[in-house]
């Protein structure tokens, strides 16, 4: 062996999150690895930081969330296991862990073990082609945004092998909310994601991030946010997203005092755990791609922050539209099915399907004043109108309740 | 690329074989889902990244939901019945898929690929298939975009309710 002829590469605080992989590289280096070894390394580190990485935010998200939720009910939440409570994941896991695992008599034993698996693997997939900072982007596609719907689409199969593997009624009604939500909401989801791909012409999110890199004046950062279609594609794209990931107020497969707790009813300790974390990651993988399509990725707000290292703005970004699905949660009620099911194809849809003549209409012109006022009355005239229409006569009629009403 | 085919192949004939074997629908919809997807891996192997990323949004994500909620709305019967007819579907299904077979295999003989030089072209970049759609083949896509829209006019027609819905608002 001889040390010191493989020199470490030099990084800086930019490229910390390569680290694990050039430190891979290096000892497999020094060891005299053939080349392809070190390449399986150095990916197989890249791939276990990122992993690594959202599961400590899913770990650090669980209390968060509860404390959150907490405070917003004007209760204290976890506080009993370490400082303030810093230590309740741990103990959440180890009690998941211990628990025994119960697979009903009249379950599937393949697609019930199948479905917590299947539900895990595509998030993680999904946040693999996320660019998390300048230098940090794990694994970068050239259809990065279609790989990422395509692996999403595995979701709506595993909830429903979940659902139906269980052989119980709870799971399955469950299940079947969980589709049609799903099914629903995607369209929009995906159609606003068009504007943003004519605008950058290319599929690619690391594209779509440089992008949006500069500023107007000076200090307004040109993100996709702050032009009018992408205002209207970011509103649809953020409900849309509440609703993929079945968070209030569009919890309803899962809606606790309905159906006990969905498609997830029959299932215990690990299995439970692997729902929850598909759960979890599966909202970092939407948050995160809200963030890189609408709020410029790792691109910093202001020019004057351009030191701060970039992942660290995705992590902040991500940060605050986490913490407003929070706050959605501890303060919207539960929506109905048929509420639910005449929002998404009666306002969000036609909206979204606006969007894409209008970032036509933007890149047409321009990108100049006059796409600016071509593209607002294009956008703003349905809209009201659609609201109009919405709150007067294609409002789901109000129930009447035969015995609580009288 | 052999080996991926060989590998790949196999699984996706037997995926599809129990997709038409199985006597439970859910199964038979959940290994037609599978074989769809080894389709869409074989895509990827051989360089077809769009089509194959394609394939699985599509067959996957759209045509396998339907199917397995279609299922779960309608109840289908049960499989004792399934089984006991099966002889007769057997052969209404050869008869169906025969010819089909003879027509591909005569086209495979008689493409005669020695003829044709395997052209090693590079793979298509998307931006380039994007444009090919959209000039040179923008007649077939109107089409097709035509031809989906009447088939979801003729949804909605079927879909909506022949009688008039009661109205669940409070009587005045």
């Amino acid at each position: 062996m001889i040390f010191a002829t493989v020199p470490f590469p030099s990084f800086t605080l930019e490229s910390l999150p390569q680290l694990p992989k050039l430190l891979v590289e290096w000892l497999l280096m020094l060891v005299g690895a053939p080349d392809w070894l070190v390449s399986i390394g150095g990916t197989a580190a890249m791939a276990g930081t990122v992993v690594g990485v959202f599961l400590s935010a899913f770990a650090l998200l669980s209390l968060v969330e509860r404390k959150t939720l907490a405070r917003i009910q004007n209760r204290l939440g976890p506080n009993r296991a370490g400082w303030f409570g810093i230590l309740q994941p741990v103990a959440d896991g180890i009690k998941m862990l211990t628990k025994e695992d119960i697979v009903p008599t009249k379950a599937e034993w393949l697609l019930h073990l199948a479905a917590p698996i299947l539900i895990v693997v595509p998030s993680i997939l999904a946040l693999g082609v996320m660019p998390l900072g300048r230098e940090w982007v794990p694994v970068n596609m050239e259809l990065g945004l279609l790989f990422f719907f395509s692996v999403g689409a595995l979701t709506e199969l595993s909830v429903f092998m979940a659902g139906w593997a269980s052989g119980s009624k709870f799971p399955m009604l469950g299940a079947m909310r969980a589709i049609s939500q799903m099914v629903s909401y995607e369209l929009p989801l995906i159609i606003s994601a068009l504007g943003v791909i004519m605008v950058t012409g290319s599929l690619r999110l690391s594209d779509i991030v440089v992008h949006q890199g500069d500023f107007y004046f000076g200090f307004i950062p040109k993100w996709n946010l702050f032009t009018p279609w992408g205002f209207a594609a970011g509103l649809i794209f953020y409900i849309a997203s509440i609703a993929e990931a079945n968070r209030c107020p569009f919890d309803l497969p899962e809606g606790e005092s309905e159906i006990v707790a969905g498609h997830m009813t029959e299932y215990s300790g690990f299995k439970y755990a692997l729902f929850f974390m598909g759960e979890y990651l599966g909202l970092f993988a939407i948050a995160g791609l809200g963030v890189t399509l609408f709020l410029g990725g790792w691109q910093a707000p202001l020019p004057f922050l351009g030191w701060v290292p970039t992942w660290i703005w995705f992590f902040a970004k991500l940060a605050v539209i986490i913490m407003s699905y929070l706050w959605i949660r501890g303060t919207f009620p539960r929506v109905r099915i048929d509420q639910l099911m005449r929002f998404a194809w009666l306002c969000l849809i036609p909206m979204a399907l606006l969007t894409i003549p209008a970032a036509a209409l933007w890149v047409f012109t321009g990108k100049g004043i006059v796409s600016w006022v071509v593209t607002v009355p294009l956008l703003l005239i349905p809209w009201v109108i659609l609201t109009i229409l919405f709150n007067k006569r294609l409002a789901p009629a109000t129930r009447t309740y035969t015995f609580a009403d009288s | 690329m052999i080996i991926p085919l060989l590998i790949l192949t196999p699984l996706v004939l037997l995926a599809a074989l129990g997709a038409v074997w199985k006597a439970r629908p859910v199964h038979a919809a959940l290994l037609l889902a599978l074989s769809l997807a080894l389709v869409a891996v074989l895509y990827l192997t051989i360089g077809a990244d769009f089509i194959g990323l394609v394939q699985f949004m599509v067959y996957v994500g759209a045509v396998a939901i339907l199917i397995v909620f279609s299922l779960l709305i309608t109840r289908p019967g049960d499989e004792a019945e399934e089984i006991q007819r099966r002889p007769r579907s057997m052969v209404t299904g050869l008869i169906c898929t025969l010819p089909v077979l003879a027509v591909l295999l005569i086209a495979l003989v008689k493409g005669n690929p020695e003829s044709a030089p395997a052209v090693d072209a590079p793979p298509l970049s998307i931006a380039h298939l994007g444009e090919l759609l959209f000039t040179t083949h923008a007649p077939a896509v109107l089409a097709v975009g035509v031809l989906l829209t009447a088939v979801m006019i003729g949804a909605a027609l079927f879909a909506r309710d022949t009688e008039k819905p009661k109205s669940n608002q409070p009587e005045k």
